[in-house]
Formats: C-alpha cells, sequence, structure tokens
C-alpha cells in the first residue's frame, strides 16, 4: 500500500520512466529494435543526420532520441517534437511511424551474453548454451523473445506505410545506402554530404572513442563494469567463432523460417527442422508477404 | 488537481483497472480473444468444464473466470491461483498460457456493431459501411486492443505451435463444440469424459446464456447500464455476415486483411489471387493445433 503510494505520488508528478506506457503522439518515431541489434548505432547515425548542428554523443543522445526507459514522463512529454523515439518494444498499435532494424539473431545472443556480463548479470564463466536457451525462451530481457519481437512486428507492419525494416548487417555492408532510405522515411533532403557527415561521425570508432570518455555519463553504460565494452565488435557473423554449435541449434530450430525470411542463412537445415519444427515463424512467414494485392 | 489526488488514490487502493498492466503470475492462464469472437461462450464452456459442481452464470464467471479488461488491479490480485483470466489483449509476452480464440472478422464486425449500439458508442443511424472503415483502420473504442489483424497476427506470429497456444477458431467451435471442448480440456491438462463434455456443452448454450442475460445482464459488470435492447448474446452463428454486410464492406476487410484470413482458412469471396491460394495450403499448418 505505502509503496503502491509512492509509486502513485510519482506518476501524477510524472517522474516515473513510462517505459511501455509512454504516451504516443501521432508524429512520434521510433527507432525500434531487439535490445543488441544496433539500436544505438542506428541512434547515433539517425540524430547525425536530423540534427546535424549537434554531432551525437553518449550525454546527449538520450535528449536527441530520447528513450522512455530512461527519462521520466515528464522530459518525454517536453521532447521537441516530432520525437525521434528509442525503443526495444514488440508491437503496439500506437506506434504508427517504426523503424525497425533486425540483425541475425545468433549474433544478438553472443552481444547480449557479453552485456550481460558487462552488467554483471552472469560470471564470466556462465555457459553459453545455458544463456542462449534462456535467451530463446525469452527470459533475458523485458521484450519478449527475438522472435517473438521480430514476428510481432513484421506480422502487422511489413511493406507496409510507416514502416521501414533495416537489417544491421546492410548497414554494416553500406550505411550510407541505407541511411539514405532513413532520410526518405523521414522527410530529409537526401543530401550525399550530411548522409556521408553523419555515418562518419557515427562510426564504431568514433564511438569507441566517446564511450571511453562518457561512459558514465549514460544510462546503459554507468555502473555497468568498464573491462567490458558497450560499442563491441560492430560485425556480423560473430556467432560462427563465437558460439558452441549446440547453442546455434537452439535458435535455429526456434526461429529457423523467421531467419530465413530474413535472408539469414542457417548452419544447420536439416537437422534442426525436423521434430522441433516450430510452426510460429512458418506462420509468420507467410503472413509477412502482406496484404493480397 | 482533485484529477490528479484522485488517480493517485485510485492506482495506490489498486482500484485502476487491470488490463493490460495485470501483475501475471507464472500459473496464470488466459483466455485471449478480439472483442466479440465468442470469448464469453468460451469462458461459459471452459468455467463449466472445469467447475462442474457449480452452475455457471453471470453472477459468478467474474469470479470463476475474471475478465481482467472489467476488473480492478486489487480484485485481480486477491484472487487465489492457479487464475483463469479474460483477455482481448494483443500480444503480451508475459501471458505463460494462452487459449486463444479467433473469428471470422466479416463476423465480428458486424457482432461489433450491434455491440456499439449497446454500449451506446454510435447511434442507431450510423452508417455500417463507415463503421467498417473505422473497424479496419482501428477507430473504435477497441483501438487499445489493436486492430483485428494485429490482435490475431501478434499472437499467432509470436507463439502459434508452441504447447502453451492452443488456437481454437469460433467456427469450429460452433460446428463442433464437443470435440473442441476436448481439445482445450486436454489444454487445461483435464482428463474429461463424453458425458461431462456434453454437460459442460448443455450448460454453456446460447439458450442458455440468453436466458442467463435476461435475468442478469442488469447487473454484470460487462452489461449493466447498457442498452437492454439489444442483447449482449448475439445470434451465435457463422457466416451471418453474408447476410448483413454490404459488398463494399467485404472487399474493404478483405483487402486488408485476406492474407491472414485465408491463412486461417477463411474463405474470401471477393478476390483469390494467387498469392492467396498458396497461403490457403499452408493453414494445414494451424489445423495441427491441439494435436
Amino acid at each position: 500500500m505505502m509503496q503502491r503510494l509512492i509509486r502513485g505520488m510519482r506518476r501524477a508528478l510524472s517522474l516515473h520512466h513510462p517505459g511501455r506506457n509512454l504516451e504516443v503522439r501521432p508524429d512520434d518515431v521510433f527507432i525500434l529494435s531487439f535490445p543488441k541489434s544496433g539500436n544505438t548505432w542506428t541512434r547515433f547515425l539517425i540524430a547525425n543526420l536530423a540534427y546535424p548542428e549537434t554531432p551525437a554523443d553518449f550525454s546527449n543522445i538520450n535528449r536527441l532520441t530520447p528513450d522512455p526507459e530512461a527519462l521520466s514522463k515528464r522530459e518525454m512529454a517536453r521532447m521537441r517534437r516530432p520525437r525521434i523515439i528509442k525503443s526495444h518494444q514488440y508491437f503496439d498499435p500506437r506506434y504508427k511511424r517504426v523503424i525497425y532494424v533486425v540483425r541475425d539473431p545468433r549474433d544478438v545472443a553472443l552481444s547480449q551474453f557479453h552485456f550481460h556480463r558487462k552488467r554483471g548479470l552472469i560470471e564470466d564463466g556462465y555457459p553459453p548454451e545455458k544463456f542462449v536457451a534462456r535467451f530463446v525462451a525469452g527470459e533475458t530481457g523485458p521484450y519478449g523473445s527475438w522472435g517473438e519481437n521480430v514476428a510481432s512486428w513484421l506480422a502487422t507492419r511489413e511493406n507496409r506505410p510507416g514502416f521501414l525494416l533495416l537489417r544491421y548487417e546492410d548497414m554494416l555492408e553500406d550505411a550510407v545506402r541505407e541511411l539514405n532510405k532513413v532520410a526518405s522515411f523521414l522527410e530529409i533532403p537526401p543530401d550525399a554530404g550530411r548522409i556521408a557527415n553523419a555515418v562518419r561521425r557515427s562510426a564504431a570508432d568514433e564511438m569507441r572513442k566517446l564511450e571511453k570518455s562518457q561512459a558514465h555519463l549514460w544510462s546503459s553504460t554507468k555502473s555497468t563494469r568498464q573491462d567490458v565494452p558497450f560499442v563491441r565488435s560492430a560485425q556480423a557473423g560473430g556467432w560462427r567463432t563465437g558460439l558452441p554449435e549446440g547453442a546455434v541449434a537452439q535458435m535455429e530450430a526456434a526461429w529457423g523460417h523467421l531467419m530465413t525470411h530474413l535472408g539469414y542463412e542457417l548452419l544447420l537445415p536439416a537437422r534442426t527442422m525436423t521434430g522441433t519444427t516450430n510452426f510460429d515463424s512458418r506462420f509468420a512467414e507467410t503472413m509477412l508477404n502482406g496484404p493480397s494485392r | 488537481m482533485i484529477y490528479g489526488i484522485r488517480r493517485i488514490l485510485k492506482y495506490a487502493l489498486g482500484r485502476d483497472i487491470a488490463g493490460r498492466s495485470v501483475a501475471v503470475r507464472p500459473d496464470d492462464t488466459f483466455i485471449v480473444s478480439y472483442p466479440r469472437s465468442g470469448n464469453t461462450w468460451t469462458r461459459f464452456l471452459v468455467a463449466n468444464l472445469l467447475f462442474p459442481g457449480e452452475p455457471v452464470s453471470f453472477a459468478n464467471i467474474e469470479r470463476l473466470i475474471p475478465d481482467a479488461e472489467a476488473q480492478s488491479s486489487r480484485y485481480m490480485k486477491r484472487l487465489p491461483g492457479p487464475r483463469l483470466i479474460k483477455s482481448h489483449q494483443y500480444f503480451d509476452h508475459r501471458y505463460p498460457k494462452v487459449l486463444y480464440i479467433v473469428r471470422d472478422p466479416r463476423d465480428v464486425a458486424a457482432s461489433y456493431y450491434n455491440f456499439s449500439r449497446k454500449y451506446r458508442h454510435i447511434e442507431d443511424n450510423y452508417p455500417l459501411e463507415r463503421y467498417i472503415g473505422d473497424f479496419v483502420h482501428g477507430r473504435l473504442s477497441s483501438a487499445p486492443w489493436g486492430t483485428w489483424a494485429e490482435n490475431v497476427g501478434t499472437w499467432m506470429a509470436a507463439r502459434n505451435g508452441r504447447p502453451t497456444f492452443l488456437l481454437v477458431r469460433y467456427e469450429d467451435l460452433i460446428a463442433n463444440t464437443a470435440a473442441e471442448l476436448e481439445k482445450v480440456a486436454s489444454f487445461f491438462g483435464v482428463d474429461a469424459s463424453p458425458g461431462r463434455l456434453h454437460q459442460a456443452v448443455e450448460n454453456s448454450s446460447a439458450d442458455q446464456l440468453r436466458e442467463l442475460e435476461k435475468k442478469e445482464g442488469g447487473e454484470w459488470v460487462t452489461t449493466k447500464n447498457k442498452r437492454s435492447d439489444i442483447p449482449f448474446i448475439g445470434s451465435a452463428v457463422a457466416g451471418k455476415w453474408k447476410s448483413v454486410l454490404p459488398e463494399a464492406a467485404v472487399v474493404e476487410i478483405e483487402s486488408a486483411w485476406g492474407h491472414i484470413m485465408a491463412q486461417l482458412g477463411y474463405h474470401l469471396v471477393t478476390r483469390t489471387p494467387e498469392s492467396v491460394e498458396t497461403q490457403l495450403a499452408d493453414s494445414a499448418v494451424i489445423g495441427k493445433q491441439g494435436e
């Protein structure tokens, strides 16, 4: 009762983090992804693209692209509009303009494994198979499993107006090309110099330098282990050497169809697809073709 | 300010509607559907199946299978587990076990129109075609639950095929109630005899529910203070849309959601593109549920 009264007061004064209960405005744009899928890099790219007069860094990124998990409801309400909001939420019908970044779940799992080490949630020697089993079950975070998060958005919004799907791997391959898509989605003039500048300012090396000097300023990195970096390898395919085959097999068995739909080649197609066949991703995949035309 | 204080107190006392923020427990089971998809009938079927000693009515259904959309946080908190909970929410990752009822959106739309009149959300002369536009584009009071396709699509994409998710089509439930209820029973881990199934079906029949609504509709949280000249228990048939919906309305629904409808085995009448045909073959995927 007392706890709820205090929480109720904080809520009434709008001092709580709104998170999923964010009050959505019709002109809000969301930078959305499952955690550890390149969201921070995308935030830097888009902030540097949309607000070239303010180079993005870890001290201002929460204001340039506000995070409803890190800012109070009051701060969220006072942001300049249109807001470009960072989010990891699975489907929410109120989000009408969404840039969704998807990444190979095998790399996501590996990245989250290291992030949980950084946050002291697991020991350095924690078995990766065990972590991946929890990852597949959606128990390593509050945003559903990778498959639930991705499929909930793709099944409702893929190929529809107001939804831009970006693959992290495509961004790595050609950030300028992908940022051009973002510019057109946000109706920002596709000025080559402006886009190149945003890509340069958001390069992994730049972000690593910023992390070294500013990690204590940013909600996601302060009070975490400083010997494990937040900005990590910024590469695709690290799972090939970083994860044991058993861990890979678990993910491919759960989400094989969804991964294939997204163009992620499976390592173990035949073996994992029999016996443990999972229909959810196949249903998602067939639905993903969008409305019949 | 007064409003703010009332809100704090309401929240502190747990008088706020549970809704999407209901505190979920690991042993909860949810009966989920879009509104007007047979959720109430399913609640009665399940309650009559699981609690055969107690005649189920609108007077005790909120205790047996409470409605998270109508009950307060405190009410939900005080219920002993394992709880069975009715919900209309689109995908929520916290729900551990879900019985999902899906119904042909054309029938959902037709039923919803009458419901909106009952709730005085629209006048009797509100044009049906305009209403269907509102329905398809998420402009009704149901918007917080997503559109029909968003609700069905998020649950199916995220959970279909898992042992903790059972999909039941309202149309199958109408056509073969006892057989579908048997699947539900085994989902709940109940070994139900044919007699027990039959009794649950009898006690939950549309006629029985209509009788109960006449007697208790004025007291039930969902129907009290609503127009009593329009019943909550509708026609309880499949395919009524064929005689009720204008063609333009059917076109609007099918062009927006045809791919999901075909996937669920709902035959499209205004479009038969190749892509839909190939997806129909895949409805076998859904048929495997419950086996």
